[in-house]
């Protein structure tokens, strides 16, 4: 098995230089084919179905969207969670991770990265959308205004328009400012007019001289550094959005660090999704290697561990509190209405990610690409778990009801993956979607003597 | 007599080490230069800028500006529009926590990105000379502004150290 990304396949390999990787990335920027059509059209179709949806129920009225009494947080809220926690493990690995100078980001973060910044925008879509009347959503910023009020710096929802406005703003900084150098390394081997165009503006003239990579470098430390208490901060967030309530199966003190381990789970799952049919169609092999996959199978496995360990303390302070509304809840989830939901996420998260104690099986690229498809699906259903299943149980059986589903809702679901998959799509053919210079920092840089430094930067 | 006019001698290395060897010549002679590497690497900061750059102190005025102004935000605004809750202070402090740490965030991100526009010198779309799109891929360029009658001094440097190609253009 493959160790780093500078011990190659097999002896007769020869190591990756600096060319090859500028080559091989920008390889993938060429004109787009067929397939690569037929994906943005895939994306575009489950997008106009989203919108329809939405142009819809915005036409018809909210009541379309099969929210009703007990449930006013429904689907959306639902995605709303998901698409945040997809976002979450782009910092972690962008970020954190750079800080601990873990090297097996280096091939995956750009596309961890693009991934968060293009589900954060995703995920923003959904309180808007949930708000009913789309074009009220600007009263939730502090704006001075006719009404003469302010909104309410208490309630956690105005902390949420804090933490994933800043959370957006700062993960697309620093994704663009990571993609300067590789951009301009796209400048200067692009050859239509067009490119020419795109790549000579968004590189803002960008040249490697050893005054811009020194306050380059000083300062991407220090974003890295302002982005890795967000990963903590913007979920924990979140869950206060929950947390701080009084319902039966929100009210709980392992909130926060239960959404931030969901989250990077829910999000490295992602990036495997995501890069298992990029690292085939381009032929990322020699960057892409198996140690990266081991990696990131070992990064599921912890957090998994975590969420196991949350989702049993859950049940523990239920049992412990001696309450019986908090009790009846967790009785409710696994035997009740919803129990379908329940184990079904019992298994995608808890059981089924621990097989990859089987040291085979974290570099098995099938076996990993069906697992991360089930880990989503499990956290989609947690998010379901937590929101619906609390709602429908709340207090007194008056309070109790249950939940319609309306095509409107999975109309408006599946354009969220069409919105996300389109960005996606027209990100990999348009910008370098690996780090040229990462990958080129983890190589040895080519030298006539020996040096003292080592490969690593 | 001094000849005043500057030209730009470019030496294209494929060694990073021969790179920073030239380097160290055209400094002994005190020459104007900048080196061009498509890697940012510690063995070329130790020799061109081993100085700490100033773009930690933007970040942190502004990050403390940010945190100032999350938290004032949050009293202005709550002090304008009184929403009594129970006993609670109007300034509740601890719930405006999260504003003002978002904000030390956001200003702090939005300045370190203002700091690398200004040292870097970007945006910047003229064109650079002695550049060479080879930079960007996979050789280090060393690139010495000096005046005419200096040129051929400089070349021998560069080509001493190793250079690939040396070339002489305009200026720098």
């Amino acid at each position: 098995m493959e160790q780093t990304l500078n011990q190659p396949h097999n002896e007769q390999d020869p190591p990756v230089t600096y060319a090859e990787v500028n080559d091989t990335v920008l390889r993938m920027m060429e004109p787009p084919g067929t397939g690569w059509f037929l994906l943005l059209f895939t994306c575009l179709f489950f997008l106009a179905i989203g919108a329809t949806s939405w142009f819809y129920q915005m036409w018809s009225g909210f009541g379309e969207s099969g929210k009703s009494h007990p449930i006013g947080w429904g689907t959306y809220i639902t995605n709303f969670v998901f698409w945040v926690g997809i976002a979450h493990s782009g910092t972690l690995i962008s970020a954190v991770l750079y800080l601990f100078r873990a090297h097996f980001r280096q091939p995956i973060y750009r596309l961890a990265e693009a991934m968060t910044v293009f589900a954060v925008m995703t995920a923003g879509l959904f309180p808007i959308i949930h708000l009913g009347r789309p074009w009220y959503a600007l009263w939730l910023m502090p704006y001075p205004n006719e009404r003469a009020l302010w909104p309410n710096f208490r309630s956690p929802l105005l902390w949420d328009v804090f933490a994933v406005s800043t959370y957006f703003t700062i993960s697309a900084t620093f994704f663009f400012v990571g993609l300067i150098p590789d951009i301009a390394a796209a400048r200067d081997r692009a050859t239509t007019k067009f490119r020419k165009a795109l790549y000579g503006v968004t590189s803002l003239g960008w040249r490697g001289s050893h005054i811009q990579w020194k306050h380059y470098t000083a300062a991407y430390l220090i974003f890295a550094a302002f982005a890795t208490p967000l990963v903590v901060s913007v979920h924990s967030v979140v869950s206060w959005d929950f947390a701080m309530s009084i319902v039966p199966g929100w009210h709980a003190t392992i909130f926060p660090p239960y959404f931030v381990a969901g989250a990077i789970f829910s999000g490295v799952a992602m990036v495997v999704t995501l890069i298992i049919p990029l690292r085939k169609a381009f032929g990322l092999e020699r960057l892409i290697t198996l140690f990266h996959f081991d990696a990131m199978s070992k990064l599921i496995l912890v957090t998994s561990g975590v969420v196991t360990y949350s989702y049993v303390t859950e049940f523990y302070t239920a049992w412990f509190s001696n309450n019986p509304f908090e009790r009846f809840q967790f009785w409710f989830r696994p035997f009740g209405e919803f129990w379908v939901a329940f184990w079904g996420m019992t298994f995608c998260n808890c059981i089924f990610p621990q097989l990859l104690w089987i040291r085979s099986l974290r570099t098995n690229i099938p076996f990993l690409f069906i697992l991360s498809i089930f880990i989503n699906i499990g956290m989609w259903l947690e998010r379901f778990n937590i929101i619906f299943q609390s709602l429908t149980r709340e207090y007194i059986p008056a309070a109790w009801g249950g939940y319609n589903f309306s095509w409107v809702e999975v109309g408006i679901t599946v354009g969220a993956f069409g919105w996300f998959g389109m960005w996606m799509t027209l990100f990999i053919k348009y910008f370098p979607s690996v780090a040229i210079t990462e990958i080129k920092e983890v190589i040895p840089p080519p030298m006539r003597r020996a040096s003292s430094h080592g490969s690593g930067h | 007599m001094v000849d005043s006019t500057t030209r730009a001698v470019v030496g294209i290395f494929t060694f990073m080490d021969d790179a920073l060897e030239a380097v160290k010549k055209v400094k002994a002679a005190n020459h104007e230069y900048r080196l061009y590497s498509p890697v940012p690497r510690h063995e070329i900061e130790e020799v061109t800028y081993p100085e700490k750059s100033p773009v930690r102190i933007v970040s942190l005025a502004c990050a403390i500006t940010g945190c100032t102004a999350g938290f004032a935000l949050a009293i202005l605004c709550s002090l304008d529009w009184p929403m009594r809750t129970s006993a609670k202070n109007i300034a509740s402090i601890p719930a405006f926590f999260v504003p003002g740490y978002e904000w030390t965030i956001l200003f702090g991100g939005l300045g370190t990105l203002m700091a690398i526009f200004i040292f870097c010198k970007i945006p910047n779309v003229l064109r650079t000379a002695g550049y060479d799109p080879r930079f960007s891929h996979d050789k280090f360029g060393v690139v010495v502004a000096c005046a005419n009658n200096q040129v051929d001094d400089v070349k021998k440097r560069m080509m001493d150290s190793g250079a690939d190609e040396v070339d002489v253009r305009e200026s720098l």
